[in-house]
């Protein structure tokens, strides 16, 4: 149902409601007051009547001719009526002395009897008369409040429109947006009930059109990336074809599988970096041991350790250092961080990863700290904010690396709401700390 | 002739060097645009081949340095920057020729061969000089008519001075654009060679100057 439908709908009833309590307040009100005031009227013709009844005790008073809602009659101290205004009624003979309420022929009378030396006066009138005013009285409230009805309809209706204008421009401006163009809606005087609306609304698209660049950007540097291993490829086959000797040809062959498991690494990782992004943060990691994986980590790079001649080494703590996250995603991390610090390390150099809980400063619960260092060259402070961008490869970046490693890194770190340091180990090469949240600090699923 | 290649995907680079020495090139390699630099700046090639994204200093910036000191050495860009935009920017900064990886080896192959060429300002792809033709694509050479089997190395050494018909090439110039830098020579190689192009070709076809160098008489 439209709001203006709804609006009308409320606002009518409303008003028919208001205007029906009105007439009945109006009708009960009028009703008591004109019941005071002819009940006094009652009572001083009663009592006028008295005061003239001595002075011509067997008066011939004539029927009354006028109009006359009240009725009069008049019994001796026999009980024999001797005076009745409209002798064609047929009238109460009971009477009853002071005021009453009296039930005749199905009309309901007010009557007043007032005792005198002479006999009974009683005035009688109908209730229908009171009513009747009382109605009229109730009626001239209402019926201006019902007249007012389809004005009030018609000044809603175009209020409502008038109001609902702004949400109207918002809707054709939202719909104006495509995946091209999500540039934020203009907050230009809207009116307060809408603002948080489409301050949202923007919010959103902002984090979209952010979303959607780096994903238009993740796919252009791909598309870049991958034509360095396939030049490599292309270039090794057609080395082979060349190939004139059998050496030539064992040389080119073993080139062209370097050049494809050059390419197969790139792919996979640029696969392993999709899948952990988008970076925003996932509350719903479930809390588990930081030794099992990154003991997996380092198993899988171990191979490439004893082949550099590094030394690669674990120290935990004898109790197990819980955090919040997913096993296969920090077994990558770990892996990725092992991998970069032995392909960073020159021969016979160490490669140390640590598992502790580290007591925070402000006190409160302790967080779970991994830290990779190593004794190669390390990262000058200059180059380590870029060191986490995509493919991006230092001049002295070693061979068959794909410039991702980080990158994964990064985007597992903040997937886990973890922070994520580059430092000097006291090896003399870099020390990447990732720090995750304490079991408390987790940001609320959104 | 001798060719750099500046290439920091040391994969490519290997390969690419591979091939050109089997062409007949002499080449030298360098993985950063500060090395390419310096190698431009301390030693004479007859061709680059440049890449953009390097570590350093980009390779525009080292196309621009060179160019801005009046160096007319033929350079072809190789690169994965594949958008107009880039292209335009490099061949205005005074590349004769742009490339996108993944290339073609024997596309390569010729268009080095196109650009140098136009260098030494023929138009034809063979060099014709009294009555020596020189065909670069096929490293075949004709007197006369007839053909003339030559090593390698001797056709590199006729390849390079009948490039500039009249200009002397010393010894070590030879050298250099025989072997490229790191390359062991006997000393008295190119003497050889030389004397085999003379013996092949006949006595005036190479001409000595004494204590400066060779060079290929202008016509009569």
């Amino acid at each position: 149902m439209s709001i203006r439908a709804r609006l009308l709908i409320a606002l009518l009833a409303l008003v028919a409601a208001i205007s029906i309590l009105a007439g009945t307040l109006t009708y009960r009100r009028v009703l008591a007051e004109t019941s005071t005031l002819f009940d006094y009227q009652l009572r001083q013709m009663a009592l006028s009547l008295r005061s003239q009844i001595p002075m011509a005790p067997r008066l011939e008073l004539p029927p009354d001719q006028a109009d006359s809602d009240f009725v009069i009659q008049i019994w001796d101290v026999y009980g024999t009526r001797v005076y009745f205004s409209r002798p064609g009624l047929p009238l109460i003979n009971a009477t009853a002395l002071g005021f009453a309420d009296v039930r005749v022929g199905g009309e309901r009378w007010r009557t007043y009897g007032l005792q005198t030396l002479d006999g009974v006066i009683q005035i009688a009138q109908p209730v229908r008369v009171r009513e009747a005013l009382a109605r009229g009285a109730a009626l001239r409230v209402v019926i201006p409040l019902l007249l007012l009805l389809p004005l009030l309809g018609a000044a809603v209706v175009g209020v409502v429109g008038s109001g609902l204008r702004p949400l109207r421009r918002v809707a054709s401006e939202v719909q104006r947006r495509d995946v091209r163009s999500l540039t934020p809606i203009a907050a230009a005087p809207l009116p307060q009930e809408i603002a948080p609306l489409v301050n949202e609304l923007n919010r959103l698209l902002t984090r979209l059109d952010a979303a959607f660049q780096a994903q238009r950007a993740f796919v252009a540097d791909a598309a870049h990336e991958l034509r360095s291993p396939l030049t490599a490829l292309r270039l090794e086959l057609q080395l082979l074809d060349r190939a004139s000797d059998a050496p030539a040809r064992l040389e080119a062959r073993t080139n062209l599988g370097a050049a494809v498991e050059r390419a197969i690494h790139l792919v996979e990782q640029l696969l392993t970096l999709a899948r952990n992004e988008p970076r925003e943060a996932v509350a719903d990691l479930s809390p588990i041991a930081l030794e099992e994986p990154v003991a997996e980590g380092i198993a899988d790079t171990h191979a490439l350790a004893a082949a550099h001649g590094i030394e690669l080494s674990l120290e935990s703590e004898s109790r197990p250092v819980r955090a919040r996250g997913e096993r296969e995603a920090l077994r990558t991390l770990v892996r990725n961080l092992v991998d970069n610090a032995i392909r960073h390390t020159p021969p016979g150099g160490r490669v140390r990863v640590r598992i502790r809980a580290c007591p925070p400063d402000t006190g409160g619960e302790h967080r779970a700290l991994l830290e990779v260092a190593d004794s190669g060259p390390g990262i000058p402070p200059a180059d380590r904010e870029r060191a986490f961008d995509r493919f991006y490869r230092r001049a002295s970046a070693p061979e068959g690396g794909s410039g991702l490693g980080l990158a994964i890194v990064k985007a597992i770190a903040d997937r886990h709401a973890a922070q994520l340091r580059l430092g000097d180990a006291p090896e003399g090469g870099l020390l990447v700390s990732v720090t995750f949240p304490a079991f408390g600090e987790y940001p609320r699923s959104a | 002739m001798r060719v750099l290649v500046v290439e920091d995907d040391r994969m490519i680079a290997q390969g690419l060097e591979r091939a050109l020495r089997q062409d007949g090139y002499a080449v030298d390699g360098v993985a950063d645009g500060r090395s390419a630099t310096s190698a431009l700046r301390t030693a004479a090639f007859d061709l680059v081949l440049l890449d953009l994204g390097l570590p350093e200093r980009d390779g525009l910036e080292v196309l621009r340095e060179l160019r801005g000191r009046g160096d007319p050495t033929p350079v072809i860009i190789v690169t994965a920057r594949d958008d107009v935009p880039n292209r335009i920017a490099g061949l205005d900064a005074g590349a004769d020729d742009y490339i996108v990886k993944p290339f073609d080896l024997d596309e390569v192959a010729a268009r080095m061969r196109s650009v140098l060429r136009r260098a030494a300002g023929r138009g034809d792809p063979c060099i014709r000089h009294r009555g020596i033709t020189l065909d670069p694509v096929t490293h075949t050479v004709e007197r006369d008519g007839t053909p003339v089997v030559l090593s390698a190395h001797e056709f590199s050494v006729l390849e390079a001075l009948m490039q500039r018909p009249g200009s002397v090439l010393s010894r070590a110039q030879l050298e250099d654009r025989l072997y490229g830098w790191g390359g062991s020579v006997e000393s008295n190689a190119i003497e050889v060679y030389v004397h085999g192009l003379r013996r092949k070709l006949g006595n005036d076809a190479i001409r000595t100057l004494r204590g400066v160098g060779y060079f290929v008489p202008k016509e009569p």
